[in-house]
């Protein structure tokens, strides 16, 4: 029996040495593609043979000098919305336009670089990543690979992460999708600041949101674009994060001097209500999970909790909350089940 | 006016259309319930049956850890609880025999697809409730690898139990987490075997038989449980025995202490 098992572990660490270090492919996305074709071909041929493709409607809109938002829905991906659920800025310099963030498709990013060019009659001159999320990387391909830039830590996460998002994206937005690829950015950020024309961008380094978080702040405006390290009205998502890091990081943004304040979702505001607002909801979600698995509920229990009332006007608390015991209950519950088995 | 050999005749074609030819139909409306039916449940009479209540995400964010709650407790003499994913690779995910417990159970579960999961509780007069609710998921929750394999510990703490007991004074029916350290492999990732817990059994003070449980492939890595066993007053401990499909013994006592009620375990001791 000792044998047996014996053999059995080798033939396991045998396998696993073979193994590749990041997991594999779920679903390779071309053979998803031709099956969905398949099926769109049997089903859905009849409504949508001739019509025209969908297409973003995208708004600048002026937040400060020279600096513009286009706002995404505050909402989940979905067919609907084609992945427009996000913040996207750009800065009109003297010497081009800087834009943060570039959608969640190809056909965003295009429609993005359209709206640039008639806003500001300028060409892109950089672009800056805040993270590798797919909402906020998969309209690189509009933009040259060589303009765009960002952490190491992100374009390390964007090649884990790009092909898996890739596949999530079609299977989440389906044909808005047509046509996306990864590309990574041209450039890693070493310094801590880049000026354009007469704007001087500091390039902060965060993490917490995910494990490499770009936030960046104009110092002639005072717009400090954060990423998705502050959500307002708009609950935070955690599938990559580590809540102490991220409270870190809020707290460091809290101390340095910004005046208008653009979260990765959620309406720009002057003053730090998106800070408190992010802290808060990670603290109640924290709090929540740990008092749940302290009376012995299991996910689905603490999935049940109640929103308090000032986080019920938070677009997706409840949605997120739920995404979010996925996310962590099994991590914070280790600690509250002691080890009682009766083997040394 | 019907003969008594006419009657039999029409009972006899009633009971073989109930449970022999036709399957029930299935409110999940499921491709694969006619294969369910016929491989689990043909051998007596099924109804779909609200009293068997399964909660489960409708959108699993993580596909290898969907969790699944299911309570049978509206029905009275619940003998066993199978619980089936119809479109897995391995669709039968436990069974469970409620000996001295409540017939409730909450697991986490790996789903290949988007899938209806399936609770059938076997009540003492032979009938088969089934309730269910569908889970859509992105693929491949069975053929991923176990994270366990890139944990340089997982061998030195393979079959390590987690557990804790809560039971609130004056009630029987007390609520036991449990967690066994396994990476429950299905054989379905590129070659690594099935490596599997099979066997769980939990037993109060004088080894009494509380439940018993049967797990197979798709439960979720590190095998995560509640289980509500009854408890006698002088009940100072849960034993958990089992074993995985290679041989290694599960074995754990979990002390029962009477002041490890919810109430005492509330909000404020959360922090630890």
């Amino acid at each position: 029996m000792t044998q047996d098992k014996t053999i059995s572990r080798e033939r396991r660490a045998a396998a696993l040495n073979s193994w590749p270090r990041q997991w594999p492919s779920r679903l390779d996305r071309r053979s998803f593609m031709g099956r969905t074709a398949a099926l769109a071909g049997a089903a859905l041929l009849p409504q949508t043979a001739g019509a025209a493709p969908q297409q973003y409607d995208l708004q600048a809109i002026e937040i400060a000098p020279d600096t513009y938002a286009v706002y995404g829905a505050r909402e989940h991906f979905t067919r609907a919305n084609g992945g427009n659920i996000v913040n996207i800025s750009f800065i009109a310099t003297d010497d081009g336009v800087v834009v943060i963030d570039t959608g969640p498709s190809l056909r965003y990013g295009q429609a993005l670089k359209a709206l640039i060019e008639k806003t500001t009659k300028r060409p892109v001159t950089r672009v800056y990543l805040t993270h590798d999320h797919p909402d906020h990387v998969f309209g690189n391909q509009a933009f040259d690979p060589a303009v765009i830039a960002s952490l190491p830590g992100v374009i390390a996460n964007m090649k884990t992460n790009g092909e898996m998002f890739a596949e999530n994206m079609y299977r989440l937005v389906g044909d808005w999708m047509r046509g996306t690829e990864l590309v990574l950015p041209g450039a890693a950020l070493e310094k801590s600041s880049e000026r354009f024309g007469s704007h001087e961008f500091e390039l902060i380094r965060m993490a917490g949101h995910t494990s490499s978080d770009l936030v960046v702040l104009d110092k002639k405006t005072g717009v400090l674009f954060t990423g998705d390290i502050a959500f307002l009205d708009r609950a935070a998502t955690t599938p990559h994060a580590d809540l102490a890091l991220w409270h870190k990081s809020l707290n460091e943004l809290e101390k340095s001097s910004f005046a208008t304040l653009m979260p990765g979702h959620g309406p720009a505001e002057k003053g730090k209500r998106a800070i408190e607002q992010t802290r808060d909801y990670l603290t109640w979600l924290e709090t929540t999970l740990k008092s749940a698995i302290a009376e012995g509920l299991d996910m689905n229990g603490a999935m049940a909790a109640p929103i308090p009332q000032r986080l019920q006007a938070v677009a997706l608390a409840r949605e997120e909350m739920a995404r979010s015991v996925s996310h962590l209950y099994a991590k914070f519950e280790e600690p509250f089940l002691p080890v009682v088995s009766n083997r040394s | 006016m019907r003969t008594p050999i006419a009657a039999a005749a029409a009972l006899w074609l009633s009971i073989s259309v109930a449970y022999a030819a036709d399957p029930p139909a299935d409110p999940l409306k499921s491709v694969m319930w006619g294969q369910m039916y016929e491989r689990h449940f043909s051998d007596k009479p099924v109804v779909f049956d609200d009293k068997v209540s399964v909660i489960a995400p409708k959108l699993a964010e993580d596909q290898t850890a969907i969790p699944v709650t299911v309570d049978a407790s509206a029905l009275t003499g619940v003998r066993e609880i199978v619980v089936i994913a119809d479109l897995n690779p391995i669709q039968k995910v436990l069974s469970y025999e409620p000996v001295q417990a409540k017939p409730y159970i909450t697991f986490r579960f790996k789903a290949e697809q988007g899938t209806p999961v399936r609770a059938a509780a076997l009540t003492e007069d032979g009938v088969w409730h089934i309730g269910g609710v569908y889970v859509d998921a992105a693929g491949g929750g069975c053929t991923s690898p176990a994270l366990a394999h890139g944990k340089p510990d997982w061998v030195s703490r393979l079959a390590e139990v987690r557990a804790k007991v809560w039971r609130t004074p004056g009630q029987s029916t007390a609520r036991l987490r449990l967690r066994v350290q396994h990476p429950m492999d299905t054989g379905l990732a590129d070659g690594i075997p099935a490596f599997f817990v099979e066997r769980l059994e939990i037993q109060g003070n004088d080894g009494k038989v509380l439940g018993r449980l049967r797990i197979y492939e798709p439960v979720s890595e590190n095998p995560t449980l509640t289980l509500m066993p009854n408890l006698g007053p002088a009940d100072d401990r849960v034993i958990v025995k089992g074993r995985d499909n290679e041989g290694n013994t599960i074995d754990a006592v979990v002390p029962v202490g009477v002041r490890s009620s919810a109430l005492e375990t509330g909000p404020n001791r959360a922090t630890r």
